[in-house]
This record gives C-alpha cells, structure tokens and sequence, in this order.
C-alpha cells in the first residue's frame, strides 16, 4: 500500500471516529443536570425567562430531535451558535484554536531543543554521574505542578527580570515566540523526562548494534556518529512517545492556559461546560477528536519516514 | 571525545533559541511618577477574573458585561458616587404630574452618540421600549411604566400605569442606557456585536475569551473627557497571574484580587490596593418548603450561633462587616438598627429548645464546586451548629447545577449573595421578600403578609419620610423572622498601579473610566 493509500484510509477513520465523539458527547453534556438559561440568567431567572430561552434555542425539543438538528448542521459545515456568547461556533472555534496549536507546536520544539541533548549526554557515558543527573533531574520536570511551575517561571524572569511578559499570546510571529516561551517552557519542562528517558534508552540500544561498532571501526567522527548513525536510529521511538503525549496535550494544555492567559481551546472548552453552552462543547470535543487522529496520523507518517522498514501496509 | 563538541553545538543552538525568544518585544516597567494634574493619552489594560458575556443592555445580567457597557451607553440618570442617589446624566432634570402618573424629561443638550449624530427624545424613547419589551431580560424593571412619548427632540414623557417611587433609581439601571433609535438601522443582533452609544468609549473588538477594547469617543458630550485612549478588559481567570501582570505592568487594574494577598499587596511598592464600599451581601438562605426550616425557632438558632466574625477572618482576612439586614448599609433606607441575629450561643440553644426539634436534626448545606470561601464557611457552620446538636452535610454541585438547584429549591440550606443594580431597595426587597415574584423570597418560600404589603406600599409612596419607615419596618420584621442568615458585608477589592489616578467604584460596582488617567 502506498504512502497516499495509508493516508487516505485513516482520513476515512474519521468518519466513525468523529460520529462516536459527536454521539457521547451530545448525550453525556445533556445528561448534565443544569441549564444554560440559567446560566444567562443568573439570579434572575424565572420560569418564563427560562421558557422564552429554551424555545429560542431549541432546547424545548426532544433530545433525539436535538441531535438530528445538530447533525444536520454540521454535515452543511454549521456548528450552530453559542449560547452563551450567541455568536457562531466556528468564530470561536477558529478563534480559540490558533493559540493552543501555537503552545503545543511550541512546547513540542522546545521538548525537542532541551531532551536531545540531554539524552546524548546521559547516553554518552552510560551509568556516569552526568547520565545518573540527566535521568533525576528532569523528573522533578514531571513531579511540578504546572501551575507552581508557571508562577515561579513568571515571578522571575517575568516580574523580576522581565525578558517575558507575564502572560499573554502576543501578536505576530515575533510576539508569539515572545510571550507564549514561558507557557511553552512549562508544557516542555513536562514532556521532557519522558522524551529523554525514551530517547536515552534507544541510544544505548543503538550504541550497541553492529554497526556503529562498524562505523566506529571506520573512524567515523564521534559526533557525526552520533547525530547521523545512533540519534536517527534512536529518535524513532522518541517520535511515538512524543506524538503520543501531544494527543494528550491537546485540550490537557488548561491550566496553563489559565494561568498564562492564553485564549486556547482548553479554556474555552472548560468554560462551555461550567455554562452549559451545548453547542460550543460539541463542537470543541469534535476538534479535538479530529486532532487527536491527525496527531496520530502524523506520528505513523514520520516514524514510517524515519524507519525505511516500517511498511505502511501494517 | 570529539561527540562532546556536537552535544555543545546542540546545547548552544537550544540556548539561542531561548535568548532570541527572551529578546522580543520586551515589556517595559510602567511609570510610578506622580504628576501634577490629569494627562491625556494612554491605553489601560483592565484585568478580569472573567470575560463579558453579552453586550446586550436588555438581556445582559452578567456584571463584567454591564460595567464594560456602561463606558458606551449612558441612561438618563446616573447613580451617586454613594451609591445612595442618583445625578443627572443624559438629562437635565424632569417634572411630575401631581399625581405622580406623568414625568416629563428635558434631555441634555449637544448630546452625541459615538457615530456624531446627536440624540434626541426618539432615541430616548426607542430605547426605553426595547428593554420593557424584554421578557427575558430587564423587563421587569421598567414595568410601572405605560407609555414613553417623545413631544419634542430635547422631551421625553414618561406615562406610569401607578405612582412609582424608584423610577429614578430604574432609568439610572444600565438596561436603560441610551442606543440609536431603530439600532441605526441594524436588527438588535447586529448592533449589540458593535454597540453605539453617547459614553466616554466607542466600540473597537471583542475577541471573546481573550480582550475587549474601547477606544475614546471623540464625540462624548463632558469637554476634555475623556482622559484614556483606550481601555483593554482582558479574561485572566487566575488571581496569581492578575496580580502578577499588574506587578508587571503588563495590566495597570487587576479586578477582585485574592481576599489572602490583600494585607500584602497594601504593603507592595509600585501598587494601590483599594477595598471600596460595596453593596455585596452574603446570606445563608432556609428553604421553608423543606422541615423543619418552617419553624422561626430553628432559624433564629442558627442565626444566632453563626460567629460572622470567624467567617469574615476566614474567608476575607478581616476584610468585612457583619450583617445585620436583609439591606446592605450603602443602599437607601438602610436601617443600622435592624435587630439581624449575631453570634450568641447561649440564646441559639435557647431557641432550639422551644423548636420542634429540640434535640437537633441532621441537614445539607449547598453549594458550588470551585468556591473555596462557600467551602470554608460551609466547614465553619458544620462545626459552628454542632453545638445544637444539627448535623450539617455538605452537598458540593457544579456552578451550573448548584445554581439550578437553589432556584428550584431543591436544598436544604444554601449559601448566596446579592448586589443592588438599582440605588433604591425595591428590587432587593420584592425579589427577598415576595413569594409572589419570580424568586420566590429568595428561592426560600418566607411568606409573610405584613412584609409583603409594606414592601408593596413603599413603592408608591414618594415621600422619603414615609419610606423610610416602612422600609424599616420591613428590614425589622425580616430580621426577626431570620428568614435568612445575614452573614456579612464585603467590600469590593481592587488593585491598581501607582500611576492610574481617578479610579473609584461606586457601592453598585460600577465606574466610570471617563475620570481615569495615567500619570507618565
């Protein structure tokens, strides 16, 4: 089977995928007790206030009725109107989504930059003290709480130093890279033990195998035989457990969202189901589910591009 | 060893990249100087503990979304810097029929809306018809009115259907702001995604979830005003990172700092905290409709043996005043002698004694996930009545679901708030004490005739003699029924930087950004 082929019948995938998500997350936020008209209303609300708002929104129909309504609208490319803002879905969405595919795409190159290196290292001299530091240190990375982590981050080179603003999403490319280093920093910090412990493994693994006794026999420099022979045989799996993590780092990146003031998904998902804005969730959890199946999709391209053996037939 | 030069490359490129990414537009410190009078210019960020929700004036009950439309729309009359009164706004002043069924307006002259077309009594009336017009929303507020005339450009007429007596403080409510007649010729959807109005800003963008900003209104009707460019409200829903930005300056007002870091920030160079009187009560709330929440005796026992003051140390580090009405002290009529239960055990037990559980009972106290003070307080009640032998289970719901709940008096005991929209008590005490309204008494069911036509008979009489003792009467009889607990009086806490001058916030929460300058 060819790359396109591959490609194509996963895309397929999509259909049921995103059918189930459509299905258990329409009945589940329905189950929910509480009401978005309350939530419009407040204080405020009374029975007829709540009447008028649930035969303006349709909420007065029967469930299956609902759902119908829903999926014909997303078939002609409608993901309804907010409740809550009562604007279209799809502003939101497309407005949401640019900054939490900033933060992810950022962190992922940062988690890149920083595990790389490290893993050469700790791999270079196996069971060394610089290889026993490489495999603690970054676990403190997994053991902090994100959101302490973002506050030290910030007091410090923000507050004190201030190389960075607080938080923010900043505008343009420059702006971004700028205000979204810290936030980026934080989600890296997190992926990083598990990138380096993966990579350092398939190094070692990498460093036993014939030929790069073959290729060290041939006097091949030490460092190219690093980068060109054991890293592109070791980055392999690395690539898996890092597509892996971005699955959940999509819609998971919230707090620091939160605490970084960055108006991703994640915020805007948490947000439509404390106020029970129906059709913003739906539409969210079915952006996530898309990228969760594109991220996956990625990885099985990638590793089969890395790994010349892997047939795309599997 | 050669390897180790390309690990030191690697190191480096990944250093470069954290120096490139920290040499970006670096933000700079804000400027503490004080200056020796106003100073035009400068662009505020305005950081929110949570984004607007709808800018539509009728419908809008969400308070960020009110007091970001107010610098657009203006109503004829404001509320006093008191909070107890009301000022003359888009108007200049009015008459009444002796018999107090017909107010005639007269509107302020070289009023313009933010597009330059001026206003007139169209606009006035328009306006005034869209928000009684919504059942859904602020309707209720302008339902003594009958009609709305507009006689001449610069008179509006304003027919009752029976005397009213806060009809000043009602016109001064933001859903009474004044909008283009006909919405400028766009559907109420349109505009509201761009609202016009005569405030000191106009409309610039909304991205919702992230920042809505004005900019200054060249055409605003007060000379020289007003002093800022622009105003920036940005959603930062965490306290640390607002209160960071504002130490910063990448925000010059941070709304609602945390109750914990109010002593500290008093003592931050570079900052003013300021804690301005509010009209924020929190009660503890009965459902009658549930045993043995009927019986006086009951309610009055655990009014008394709720200490306000641990509440108000745990949950606003000193920063409160217990409650002793059903009224907050900063709303007219406010009866500082209202006989509102405090802490008194030995009383407590005394009451339970005569009750028809004398021995105690076992109930639930409601309240939403993610409020650590409902939390604190609903830990300091359980141990607090345990005295009385009642047993107090905490029953944590979902905002949504809580709120959902309480409306629907599906609890036992609930802890809630209010804050006045109006400078006139009738709208707190018909929602508190009206089992006929649509709140149901405060969604607790108390009904008790004599209050309900006090309440009733203030609202037409005008005289403040006569209100005033009814409206003390009325803060009495609810005290003694101890329908709710009054808990406490917060203030509203704010912190800005040294250089924001002109800031205040009136009891009803809402500013004017009109007065605000920065100093450079």
């Amino acid at each position: 089977m060819g790359r396109m082929t591959f490609v194509f019948r996963r895309l397929l995938l999509l259909i049921p995928t995103v059918l189930g998500v459509t299905i258990i997350t329409f009945f589940m936020i329905h189950l929910i007790p509480g009401d978005p008209a309350r939530t419009i209303l407040g204080i405020h609300a009374t029975p007829r206030g709540i009447a008028i708002l649930h035969r303006q929104w349709g909420l007065n129909r029967p469930l299956a009725s609902q759902y119908w309504l829903f999926m014909d609208r997303l078939v002609h490319g409608n993901l309804g109107i907010s409740l809550f803002y009562n604007v279209p879905v799809v502003g939101l969405i497309t407005s949401h989504l640019p900054p939490t595919l900033w933060l992810i795409c950022y962190a992922a190159v940062l988690a890149i930059i920083i595990s790389v290196p490290l893993a050469m290292i700790a791999a270079s001299r196996k069971d060394g003290v610089r290889d026993h530091i490489v495999r603690a240190v970054p676990l403190l990375g997994l053991g902090m709480p994100a959101f302490w982590l973002a506050l030290i981050l910030q007091t410090t080179l923000a507050v004190k130093f201030q190389l960075f603003p607080v938080s923010g999403y900043g505008t343009g490319i420059g702006g971004h890279l700028h205000s979204m280093f810290l936030p980026a920093l934080v989600v890296a910090i997190a992926l990083c033990p598990v990138v380096i412990r993966s990579l350092r493994a398939s190094m070692l693994n990498v460093l036993g195998a014939d030929f790069v006794t073959t290729a060290r026999a041939k006097g091949v420099p030490g460092s190219r035989l690093f980068v060109r022979h054991v890293l592109r045989n070791a980055v392999i799996p690395a690539v898996t457990v890092l597509g892996i993590n971005i699955g959940f780092l999509i819609g998971g990146t919230l707090i620091v969202e939160q605490v970084f003031q960055i108006p991703g998904i994640g915020s805007l998902m948490i947000n439509s189901i404390f106020s029970r804005d129906f059709p913003v969730v739906q539409a969210v959890a079915l952006v996530f589910g898309i990228m969760v199946v594109l991220v996956n999709l990625l990885t099985d391209v990638i590793y089969a591009s890395l790994d010349p053996r892997v047939r795309f037939d599997r | 060893m050669r390897h180790r030069s390309a690990l030191m490359t690697a190191l480096i490129a990944g250093s470069a990249l954290v120096v490139i990414a920290g040499c970006g537009s670096g933000s700079s410190p804000s400027g503490t100087s004080a200056s020796s009078g106003p100073v035009h210019g400068g662009n505020l960020i305005f950081a929110n503990p949570q984004d607007a929700q709808s800018m539509d004036e009728s419908t809008v009950f969400d308070n960020n979304s009110i007091w970001i439309l107010e610098q657009i729309t203006q109503p004829l009359y404001t509320v006093s810097t008191n909070g107890k009164g009301v000022v003359p706004w888009l108007a200049t002043g009015y008459t009444a029929s002796a018999n107090k069924l017909t107010y005639t307006f007269t509107l302020r002259p070289g009023v313009k809306f933010s597009t330059g077309q001026t206003m007139t009594s169209a606009d006035v009336k328009f306006s005034l018809e869209q928000t009684m017009a919504a059942a859904a929303g602020w309707g209720y507020i302008d339902s003594a009115i009958k009609s709305v005339d507009d006689p001449t450009p610069s008179t509006v007429v304003i027919n009752l259907k029976y005397p009213w007596a806060p009809l000043l403080a009602d016109l001064s409510l933001f859903a009474n702001g004044i909008v283009p007649n006909n919405y400028g010729g766009k559907t109420a959807a349109q505009f509201y995604q761009a609202p016009v109005g005569t405030g000191p800003f106009k409309w610039d963008y909304w991205h919702k979830g992230s920042a809505l900003k004005l900019v200054k209104n060249t055409y605003y009707w007060q000379k020289g005003l007003p002093y800022l460019n622009s105003v920036t409200w940005t959603d930062v829903p965490s306290d640390n990172t607002r209160q960071l930005q504002v130490k910063g300056g990448q925000a010059q007002i941070d709304q609602f700092p945390s109750w914990s870091t109010v002593s500290t920030l008093k003592a931050t160079p570079g900052v003013s905290m300021d804690l301005f009187n509010s009209t924020e009560t929190n009660y503890l709330a009965f459902n009658e409709n549930v045993k043995p929440f009927q019986d006086v005796h009951v309610r009055r026992a655990i009014s008394l043996a709720i200490n306000r003051q641990s509440i108000i140390k745990a949950v606003l580090f000193g920063n409160g005043k217990p409650a002793n009405s059903l009224f907050p002290p900063q709303v007219p009529y406010y009866d500082p002698n209202t006989p509102g239960y405090q802490y008194n055990l030995a009383q407590a037990k005394a009451q339970m004694a005569q009750s028809t559980v004398p021995h105690g009972f076992t109930t639930t106290i409601l309240i939403p996930a993610g409020n650590s003070d409902y939390a604190t307080i609903a830990t300091i009640l359980q141990a607090e009545l345990k005295p009385l032998g009642i047993t107090v289970n905490v029953q944590t719901l979902d905002p949504n679901t809580a709120n959902a709940n309480f409306q629907s008096q599906k609890y036992d005991m609930s802890l809630t708030l209010w804050t006045m929209d109006i400078p006139d008590p009738d709208e707190l005490a018909t929602f508190g004490l009206d089992p006929k309204s649509g709140a149901k008494s405060f969604f607790t069911s108390y009904d008790n005739p004599t209050v309900v036509k006090d309440v009733h008979a203030a609202e037409q009489i005008t005289a403040p003699s006569a209100r005033q003792a009814l409206y003390n009467t009325v803060q009495t009889d609810a005290a003694q029924d101890a329908f709710m607990a009054f808990l406490y009086y917060s203030p509203y806490p704010y912190v800005t930087t040294s250089n924001v001058h002109g800031f205040f916030v009136t009891p009803l929460g809402n500013y004017h950004m009109q007065n605000v300058w920065i100093s450079k």
